[in-house]
């Protein structure tokens, strides 16, 4: 199917990446192609499949509602880049 | 040209369970900054999400309080977005699914009953708290609130006013208050309601561009908002510019007194929903939902409706006494005991209220037992002390927290209820008050109140006052002294 | 015999029969991993001191005649998509190169309590996505059989240690064939278990409902023992199997194949497949009917289109599983930004690379609105009847054999600029991944080049008992546990 640089800038956008003009334009005919061949799912009846996938091996699964607490907060915070008291510190978000 | 005003609200309630919805943190308020956090909820890579047991309890408690149908199979969808309180940048919610669909909640009056459909309620996650500091380049963020479970109920447009719409969600907090499902305070953000508003003709069936309303905060805020809404739109449609209503979202701007455009957030808002392959899906059985609807508790409705059979009471006062469920439980502890329904509620609507309001507390931590209380009513009731002093007495049992009986003993507050005592000093005071008793005579009534008074201020208002005046009119028809 | 030539079977029994010491096998495999290692680069992360530090855990639980568990003293590589608690985990990605994990995976939580012994962390193509271990951000690894060629992936780097001896057995990811392709490719044995059967908390997510988490070894039974330990439900995971499941499988596996029924669809012979690979496959066929199996053709239409079913979900699932990382809260962070905007959108494009960013930008594609239900909707749909067509095939069949690749390993570089080819090798791996069976690639000859050439063996649902008791009397008669590559 065809689609344009405006496409896939749109959803470089939506995935937050950014993408050069010529990035945008190498993969449109990357996609062009990707897609083409996606459209032989076209061709299939596929009917009024309703696809109830996880049902298939588990049915529903619940936890019953009893605290735990994970104590070692110091290494469950190892790898952010900065701290303020207990908060998370981060560059300012304006809202 | 008459205009009609169509709201529909959407509430989000977070549930009373004690952990959260995909992990086992507490769910509680007011903890340290991320100190109820954890992989899962922090999304860190390579963790997965366990569907709360208790949540989807208190959804299916919900729904049936609500009078909703019980999808017994429903769905957990992702909702993709980035933003920094949410850590996994999707919320995993219910979307083509919910677990509950089209309730109901009757507002009004037996005379003229209002009822505002619901048209869904589901389940879905919170996200953590962001924090921005006024002078300074930084943000913080909490992520104690994320993963927290909240059910999000959305109304159908059916509310026609501000007041209304109020007047629907005091209901509806009541009834999950009372369902124990939530503890609804919207000062704390556990209820937090948006709305969306439109105006059309009157008799016009279709709807118009609707405005979404946010960033109120309490019930107060929701009505000054709509209202103002309303006159904007109002205003727009006076003026022939009914064109520039968009379909947008404002906040409430409490300080300006009125709606503000918000600012435009990324416009992109495709959400990308799929359902959510880490878990599987939510089936209820029909012996789930035999079980909670066997144990609902009691709801405001019934329990008003219980109140006026069998207490007496004006409607007014029942529905402020039923209103709150701490303090109608509270009133029937003092029912339970023999409290005379008639004086329970002019003491609770009374005294009890106001030392409330005074200590900013609330009727779940009020600090007298009712079996104190219904105690001290008992000990006037039975004239040992006046009914002004025994408001004293109260008011000190809420501060000290020490029984009646010791604060009557040692303030030597109790009444002077003994027949030849009170004469005495009634006698004294006719003694003392000649000239009041020559104007009784001579026919000024007005003399008896002045000498009531005498009589209150010789016994420091210990007089036990029906006894008082009674002797009183005894010796002033004798004619004395 | 040297120790880093010995089965896992061996290494543990000559633990706890006292002839060598845990930290004799330790000291044994990290010997070879420095011979060998800088010709292979299969390693991103090498545990020395942790590994050293539980083999006198091991050997002290021995000397005080304290049992030890299934996988005692076994160095044990780990895919670096497996969270290890305390040990960077980076996805072979630069957005996660400095990433240190606060918990263990379960897999990796039941390796240490059948006190396996972790040696390191093994290089892969980024976030699991890709054929060939090119698509790492830090290093190329190399075929331990002819340097010059790709190991396969996405678990190339655990394929390759275990060729090249330098773990008796390695965890690899499977979403699409990243576990059996580079199984193929190095001439090991890949095993991706029946989807739910070994938890995936801790597995840093990319395909959720196709991801599954498998051993690579170099013979049948270690594969079957190493199942043993990972496999079973586990609470933290949702997807992960509730019921209960075959807890021994070597108890059976010595049983042979007499009457057992296997079929060949012959739809796999068309896609291009390298006819050595084709002739190989055949072989086998052959060898399994003198063994006393019946084994024929048969007929397993929608192959191609399962291609297209899978790139759509795997991309859709992938792009949401990767929000996360947005250079805030952890992981790399780009330079110069201005506001959360720009932070977010310069970290990622900074951090992932290529590949990544094209799946995701796919997968974004195939969600966004207009296009869910043309290629996701449908998607799903499509899985679904490939699902039942195999479980249709499986009511007259007990496994079922195909190549585990069309091509024979290629050279380093040869396909890295062709995406759609790349993803077209796939063919034969993915639509197991859609219908949630399990298979196994194990070596099944070797090319006139001197390339290893795999076969897959595909079980029902739960079927790896019937998987490895054939896939055990097979490598009997090939003999081809001494096929090792001449580094």
């Amino acid at each position: 199917m065809k689609i344009s640089v405006e496409d896939v800038r749109y959803i470089a956008k939506l995935a937050k990446l950014s993408i050069t003009f010529e990035q945008a334009q190498k993969m449109v005919g990357e996609f062009e192609g990707i897609l083409t061949h996606f459209e032989s799912i076209d061709r299939l009846d596929l009917g009024d499949l309703r696809v109830e996938l996880q049902d298939l091996n588990t049915g529903t699964v619940l936890r019953k509602d009893e605290i735990s607490v994970f104590k070692d907060k110091e290494k469950l915070f190892l790898n952010a880049k900065s701290m303020r008291d207990s908060y998370i510190r981060v560059p300012k978000i304006i809202e | 040209m008459s205009f009609e005003t169509v709201i529909g609200l959407e509430i989000h309630a977070e549930l009373n369970t004690k952990s959260k919805l995909f992990c086992s943190c507490p769910a509680e308020f007011g903890a340290k900054p991320n100190g109820n956090t954890c992989p899962v909820c922090l999304g860190l890579p390579g963790t997965l999400p366990v569907l709360n047991e208790g949540a989807v309890v208190l959804a299916v408690k919900a729904g049936l309080i609500l009078n909703c149908e019980i999808m017994t199979r429903s769905r957990m969808d992702r909702k993709n977005y980035f933003y920094p309180d949410l850590p996994k940048a999707y919320q995993t919610t219910q979307y083509d699914i919910p677990i509950c669909r089209n309730g109901y909640v009757d507002i009004g009056t037996e005379e003229l009953p209002r009822r505002i459909r619901l048209t869904r309620i589901h389940l879905e996650e919170d996200a953590g708290k962001l924090i921005h500091l006024e002078e300074s380049d930084v943000s913080l963020i909490d992520y104690n609130r994320a993963g927290i479970p909240l059910i999000e109920i959305v109304t159908e447009p059916d509310l026609r006013s501000a007041e209304e719409a109020v007047a629907f969600l005091k209901a509806l907090k009541s009834m999950l208050e009372y369902g124990e499902i939530s503890d609804c305070r919207m000062e704390r953000g556990s209820l937090r309601c948006d709305a969306n508003i439109s105006l059309r003709k009157a008799g016009q069936n279709t709807l118009n561009t609707r405005v979404e309303l946010k960033n109120m905060n309490s019930f107060k805020e929701l009505q000054k908002a709509l209202e103002s809404e309303e006159e904007r739109q109002r205003e727009l449609y006076s003026l022939g510019e009914e064109s520039r209503i968009v379909q947008e979202t404002r906040r409430w701007d409490s300080a300006k007194g009125k709606t503000v455009p918000m600012r435009s957030k990324e416009d992109a808002h495709d959400y990308r929903y799929f359902p959510e392959p880490d878990l599987g899906p939510v089936i209820i059985s029909d012996a789930m939902i035999r079980e909670i609807r066997e144990s609902l508790p009691e709801m405001p409705a019934d329990r008003k409706k219980r109140f006026r059979d069998l207490y007496g009471l004006k409607d007014k006062e029942i529905d402020i006494i039923v209103g709150d469920k701490a303090l109608s439980e509270y009133y029937e502890a003092l029912t339970a005991r023999g409290t005379d329904p008639r004086a329970g509620a002019n003491w609770i609507l009374g005294s009890m209220l106001k030392l409330l309001k005074e200590k900013g507390l609330e009727a779940g931590q009020i600090p007298v037992p009712p079996e104190e209380l219904h105690k001290l009513i008992r000990i006037i009731k039975e004239g040992k002390i006046s009914l002004t002093a025994g408001q004293e007495v109260f008011s000190q049992m809420f501060d000290t927290g020490r029984s009646a009986g010791d604060i009557i003993k040692e303030k030597g507050l109790s009444q002077i209820s003994d027949r030849m005592e009170l004469g005495r000093i009634i006698t004294g005071v006719l003694d003392d008050n000649p000239q009041s008793l020559s104007d009784y005579a001579a026919g000024k009534t007005q003399a008896a109140v002045f000498l009531m008074g005498q009589i209150m201020k010789a016994t420091k208002g210990r007089a036990n006052p029906q006894l008082a005046r009674e002797i009183l009119e005894e010796k002033l028809k004798k004619g004395l002294p | 015999m040297n120790i880093h030539e010995m089965t896992a079977l061996e290494i543990r029994r000559g633990i706890t029969e006292k002839q060598f010491s845990a930290i004799d096998v330790v000291r044994a495999f990290f010997e070879k991993i420095y011979e060998k290692e800088p010709l292979v680069d299969g390693f991103l992360t090498l545990c020395r001191e942790e590994a050293l530090a539980k083999a006198r855990q091991i050997d002290e639980k021995i000397k005080a005649g304290e049992p030890v568990g299934k996988l005692a003293g076994v160095p044990v590589a780990i895919k670096d998509n497996i969270c290890t608690d305390g040990i960077r985990t980076t996805c072979a990605s630069r957005m996660l190169q400095d990433f240190i994990p606060p918990y263990d995976a379960t897999v990796v939580k039941k390796l240490k309590e059948a006190d396996a012994i972790i040696i390191g962390k093994t290089n892969m193509d980024e976030f699991a996505m890709g054929s060939s271990t090119e698509n790492s951000a830090f290093k190329k690894t190399k075929n331990p059989w002819d340097r010059k060629r790709v190991p396969g992936g996405s678990s190339g780097g655990s394929a390759a240690v275990v060729s090249a001896g330098m773990a008796a057995l390695a965890l690899g990811s499977d979403t699409g064939g990243s576990i059996r392709q580079p199984a193929a490719f190095c001439g090991v044995v890949g095993l991706k278990p029946t989807y739910g059967l070994v938890s995936r908390f801790g597995l840093i997510a990319f395909g959720s409902s196709l991801d599954q988490i498998g051993p690579q070894t170099n013979n049948i039974k270690d594969s079957a023992l190493a199942l043993e330990a990972i496999q079973g439900e586990d609470k933290r995971d949702s997807t992960s199997v509730r019921h209960p499941v075959t807890e021994d499988y070597m108890s059976t596996i010595e049983k042979g194949v007499k009457g057992m029924k296997i079929g060949v669809p012959a739809e796999f012979f068309d896609f291009g497949l390298d006819e050595e690979i084709a002739f190989s496959i055949k072989a086998c066929m052959q060898k399994f009917k003198e063994m006393g199996a019946v084994a024929e053709d048969i007929s397993l239409p929608i192959t191609k289109e399962g291609l297209s079913a899978y790139y759509i979900i795997s991309s859709a699932e992938a792009s949401s599983n990767l929000g996360r990382f947005d250079g805030l809260r952890y992981g790399y962070r780009t330079e110069n930004f201005n506001g959360f905007n720009q932070l977010t959108e310069k970290s990622r494009s900074e951090g992932f690379g290529e590949e990544v960013k094209r799946r995701i930008m796919l997968g974004t594609f195939v969600l966004s609105s207009g296009y869910y239900d043309a290629y996701y909707n449908r998607a799903q749909k499509l899985r679904a009847r490939i699902r039942e067509q195999f479980i249709k095939a499986f009511e007259s069949y007990d496994i079922l054999l195909s190549p585990a690749s069309p091509v024979l390993p290629f050279k380093i570089g040869e396909k890295a600029g062709n995406p759609l080819e790349m993803y077209l090798s796939d063919i034969y791996t993915v639509n197991i991944n859609l219908a949630g069976l399990p298979a196994l690639s194990m070596p099944c000859g070797i090319s006139r080049d001197g390339l290893p050439v795999g076969l897959q063996i595909i079980g029902p649902h739960y079927g790896e008992e019937k998987i490895l008791k054939a896939a055990y009397a097979l490598e009997q008669e090939l003999r081809l546990t001494a096929m090792r590559p001449t580094l």
